[in-house]
């Protein structure tokens, strides 16, 4: 009794982990675990059957298109966070003005839609696209690149679209890194790049993990974009899923290939845990001489890891060196300059490439051209004069608004105590749960969609902005915990301790120590779980039967037969919109902070 | 100009513009209650359509004068591509967020194949006696001809153009960048068509047949589409110089000036039509709206937002010639045409999408 008693006792202080797991329970596992079930019985039947998963091993198709995913999933996260670890790093080291101003960079590609950044892309990157053209004209080609309807397509469009949800990741973990032990290690006679890669690197790894992680399992549910600017070979089996769903009304066998991915992104979600994810971010183990049990995946990618990260900063000081000696610099300049300016130009390089679309689709929309083309002819307001016209876009958007800022905020309140409990509390099942809350990620939305609107009929949701709301809310939860766990991790709890001694009780602590500190996470996590709804088209589509439309539903309807210039003036009116938004915050907080 | 404007930046709003804002507002965040008002009155159904030009094509046709002609409002709502699943949904949970629907013979022979997901229309009026036995079924009452065929750049095959099917496989003749459908349908039948299968004999389909074709230019397709929106610009841009898609997709290119070209020749075509979706209780209404726009001259209407094909015969007295030349059912463009078997499909589609998908990946 006082066994169980004590095996409960962490239980006690896990409360706020109830309401996630209670409404995940609600809203997401029983519907969908519903349905998922049908994929064990024969169709129209309460018969079990395992036909429908016999038949995934009949045909290799299957098993290929889910390594095409993993595969490309793979190689999105790669180029997501190599390219965003330098953008990432120059944000959370440079000042605060600074950061403020290139965040907005950052941020470009959120507020275009899906569709719309797609499409920049296809005209961008064609055989006649903008970047051929100018390649061809500066004599660097004969002929047109290849840059498209093949992997290069897929690997360019996905990154691009990923590649601020990793910075964002990782920004936040790297502001909480104490600036004083890189050069507390440079007082001890580390150069440069020891001091990086065996000091900042390893500390920076929460967010590297929780960025990888978030982009692998968001990337697993693309489709759109590799089937606009893929090839032949770029078949994603979310794809499959959509096929079966939609116009062969299989359920049962679209539940089998659900399952089939679940369970091994699952796996994948295991030994990335096991060995550099999640667990360090969990705070189950913690560093290399963190004693006790230990995993041995765990031990031989730490020991693994120390060696690559050695071996690295020692390549990258001999270069230094090397080049120190090549180009002669003046004694009173410092080595950290020119790697700051190294970093800066990659950094900006990278920028470049997150805004492009965006340096596109604000010209294009003010063509006179019906089509989204390169050049633009200008000039005619026709396709602002199509926007403001018309009620139906005018109300999808501010619809679109409101379900996302309150998706987005329901989110919050439910994810983010929930990664309190997960990052400091010692409790049984910690992966479980997360796996848990991860999955609503993985299960494709087409699934998520059907299964609500059986839900939703049963308890009269259907038609309803309540219904749209915690359907968006299922999707934003999983960013929103990742998120905060990640900036969690590297948080100094002592400071709590500190104003605790001072006598200040734990909400004031909460109110007045630790969420100023890790605000900019919060943020992070907001507008992760803002965009998600804000660009969410199935679900919407579903609960809503398309009667009261939102903005994403209302740019698809409208691209039937083209794609007009009309939804590249949707978004830049959006991008204007939020960019004042933002700016207006900022300018507002900072007058507080100077009061 | 009388319009007094308002500056904001860059950009120039008229005032009616923002009392539209404030307008849309109101109804962006009522909409739960709108939507339940809607369905609570007595005299609305809800019709689906597949958006884009369509929406605006039948408002103009139809939804305008069938209020003004029987007091009922029937509201247009555009619904993603082959709605099947949302309307099996509706009918299982009976949760009726449309009450009707324009839908394809295959999405049609699907609800029906999977368990009753339609109402029996049981309407006559003389029009619908008139139109076509293809065009109809007891559950089905046709709208629209769409048809797959392929268009070309006339700037690239300039003096040499592409006739038939056969002439896509032609690469040595007909030298060009090649775009086909990521996608079984219509795309089986043209590789069968191309190896001379008489159009007349393509169903059953033969598809070791039809792959073994495919191979043959499996390297030299440039784009395999999935969207039809994509189809439109890849020949706007010039992307490629052949491309299979449907009709309008193209239409919509040619009106805009651009070089291209439709082959009619050997076009496969399927229909759209009117569906009540099982259960609804304003079935009756939607009988009277079937009525109403089972009607050559409403039909014409809408011909001038979508180049599609209306089913009714006397449609084409009500379209001016320019127009008429553009749709599928003219007569000129229909001599060769060839249906597209639904009810294959129907039989077939789950075995033939994985037949292709594989072929694809090998």
């Amino acid at each position: 009794m006082s066994a169980l008693a004590q095996r409960l006792r962490p239980w006690r202080a896990a409360w706020p982990l109830i309401p996630v797991l209670l409404f995940l329970g609600v809203v997401f596992l029983y519907p969908v675990g519903q349905l998922l079930m049908l994929s064990g019985l024969e169709k129209g039947t309460s018969v079990l059957t395992l036909a429908h998963y016999e038949r995934l091993f009949t045909s290799n198709l299957y098993f290929r298109v889910l390594v095409i995913t993993l595969e490309t999933s793979a190689w999105c996260t790669f180029f997501a966070i190599v390219g965003g670890y330098p953008v990432a790093y120059l944000l959370a080291t440079t000042s605060e003005r600074r950061r403020n101003n290139l965040m907005i960079w950052v941020l470009l590609p959120f507020w275009t839609s899906f569709l719309v950044r797609t499409f920049a892309w296809i005209v961008l990157l064609g055989r006649n696209g903008a970047i051929n053209k100018w390649l061809q004209a500066l004599g660097l080609t004969d002929a047109p690149l290849a840059l498209i309807y093949n992997f290069t397509g897929v690997m360019i469009g996905m990154s691009h679209a990923l590649m601020p949800l990793a910075i964002l990741t990782m920004v936040s973990v790297m502001e909480n890194i104490d600036a004083n032990l890189p050069r507390a290690a440079a007082t001890l006679g580390a150069r440069g790049g020891q001091a990086f890669w065996r000091i900042y690197f390893p500390l920076s790894l929460p967010g590297v993990a929780a960025a990888g992680l978030l982009v692998f399992i968001t990337a697993l549910g693309f489709f759109i974009t590799p089937a606009l600017l893929g090839g032949r070979l770029q078949t994603m089996i979310t794809q499959i899923i959509i096929t079966q769903v939609q116009e062969l009304l299989n359920w049962a066998f679209a539940g089998a290939v659900s399952m089939l991915l679940l369970v091994t992104a699952l796996i994948v979600f295991y030994f990335y845990d096991r060995a550099l994810g999640m667990s360090t971010l969990a705070g189950e183990t913690t560093t290399s001489q963190g004693g006790g049990r230990r995993n041995p995946i765990a031990a031989i990618a730490a020991w693994i890891g120390d060696i690559l990260l050695g071996l690295i900063g020692r390549i990258c000081d001999a270069v230094s060196i090397v080049y120190e000696r090549l180009v002669p610099r003046p004694a009173d300049r410092l080595t950290r300059q020119w790697s700051r300016t190294v970093l800066g130009v990659v950094a900006f390089l990278i920028i470049g490439f997150l805004a492009a679309p965006t340096f596109f689709i604000v010209p294009v929309s003010f063509t006179t051209d019906a089509f989204i083309e390169w050049p633009p002819k200008f000039y005619s307001m026709r396709w602002y004069d199509a926007y403001f016209d018309s009620p139906i876009w005018m109300a999808a958007t501010v619809r679109s608004l409101v379900v996302a800022t309150a998706s987005a905020g329901l989110a919050m309140l439910i994810g983010a105590p929930a990664a309190f409990v997960l990052v400091r509390q010692r409790i049984m099942g910690k992966t479980a749960m997360l796996a848990f809350i991860l999955s609503p990620l993985i299960i494709p939305r087409i699934i998520i969609a059907v299964a609500l609107f059986y839900f939703y009929a049963r308890v009269g949701l259907i038609g309803t902005s309540i219904g749209l709301i915690l359907g968006h809310a299922v999707l934003a939860i999983p960013y929103v915990v990742v998120t905060v766990m990640a900036v969690l991790k590297n948080y100094d709890e002592r400071l709590d301790q500190a104003a605790g001694s001072l006598g200040a009780t734990p909400l004031r602590t909460l109110w007045h120590i630790t969420i100023p500190l890790i605000r900019s996470g919060l943020v992070a996590a907001f507008l992760f779980a803002f965009i998600t709804s804000f660009d969410e088209l199935t679900i919407a589509l579903f609960v809503s039967g398309g009667l009261a439309t939102t903005l994403p539903k209302q740019m698809w309807d409208d691209a039937l037969l083209k794609v007009n210039p009309t939804l590249a003036a949707v978004s830049t009116i959006l991008l204007v919109f939020i960019t004042i938004v933002i700016l207006l915050a900022e300018y507002l907080r900072r007058r507080s902070v100077v009061r | 100009m009388t319009k007094k404007l308002t500056r904001i930046g860059n950009l120039v709003i008229g005032r009616r513009r923002i009392l539209q804002l404030a307008g849309g507002t109101t109804i962006a965040l009522t909409a739960p209650s709108y939507w339940r008002k809607l369905s609570a009155q007595e005299k609305r159904i809800v019709v689906r359509d597949p958006g884009g030009p369509y929406s605006a094509g039948f408002q103009e046709a139809f939804h305008t004068d069938f209020k003004k002609a029987t007091g009922i409002e029937s509201v247009g709502v555009a619904g993603q591509h082959e709605p099947t699943s949302l309307i099996k949904g509706m009918v299982d949970t009976k949760s009726y967020t449309w009450d009707m629907a324009l839908l394809s013979r295959a999405a049609h022979d699907q609800l029906l194949g999977e368990g009753n997901y339609l109402e029996k229309l049981n309407v006559d009026t003389p029009s619908i006696r008139a139109t076509a036995a293809h065009f109809k079924t007891d559950f089905f009452a046709g709208n629209n001809v769409f048809t797959a065929m392929y268009a070309f750049r006339t700037d690239h095959f300039k003096g040499n153009e592409p006739k038939t099917w056969a002439d896509i496989w032609n690469v040595k003749d007909f030298p060009g960048r090649r775009c086909l459908r990521k996608h079984p349908f219509d795309t089986i039948e043209m590789a069968l068509l191309a190896d001379g299968v008489p159009g007349d004999k393509l169903y059953p389909l033969d598809i070791p047949r039809a792959l073994k074709k495919l191979d043959q230019i499996k390297k030299e397709v440039a784009v395999w589409w999935t969207g039809g929106a994509q189809t439109s610009q890849l020949l706007k841009t010039g992307e490629v110089d052949i491309c299979t898609t449907w009709n309008a997709r193209a239409q919509t290119v040619i009106d805009e000036n651009a070089p291209v070209k439709i082959v009619w020749n050997q076009n496969l075509w399927s229909s759209e039509g009117w569906c009540i979706i099982r259960g609804t209780p304003k079935a009756d209404m939607c009988r009277e709206f079937i009525k109403f726009a089972v009607d050559g001259e409403r039909q014409a209407k809408w011909t001038k937002h979508v180049s599609y094909g209306p089913t009714h015969p006397d449609a084409f007295k009500y379209i001016p010639e320019a127009t008429a030349k553009k749709l599928p059912t003219y007569p000129e463009n229909f001599k060769t045409a060839i249906q597209a078997d639904a009810v294959y499909w129907g039989k077939n589609k789950d075995k033939v999408t994985e037949q292709f998908e594989s072929w694809l990946l090998s």
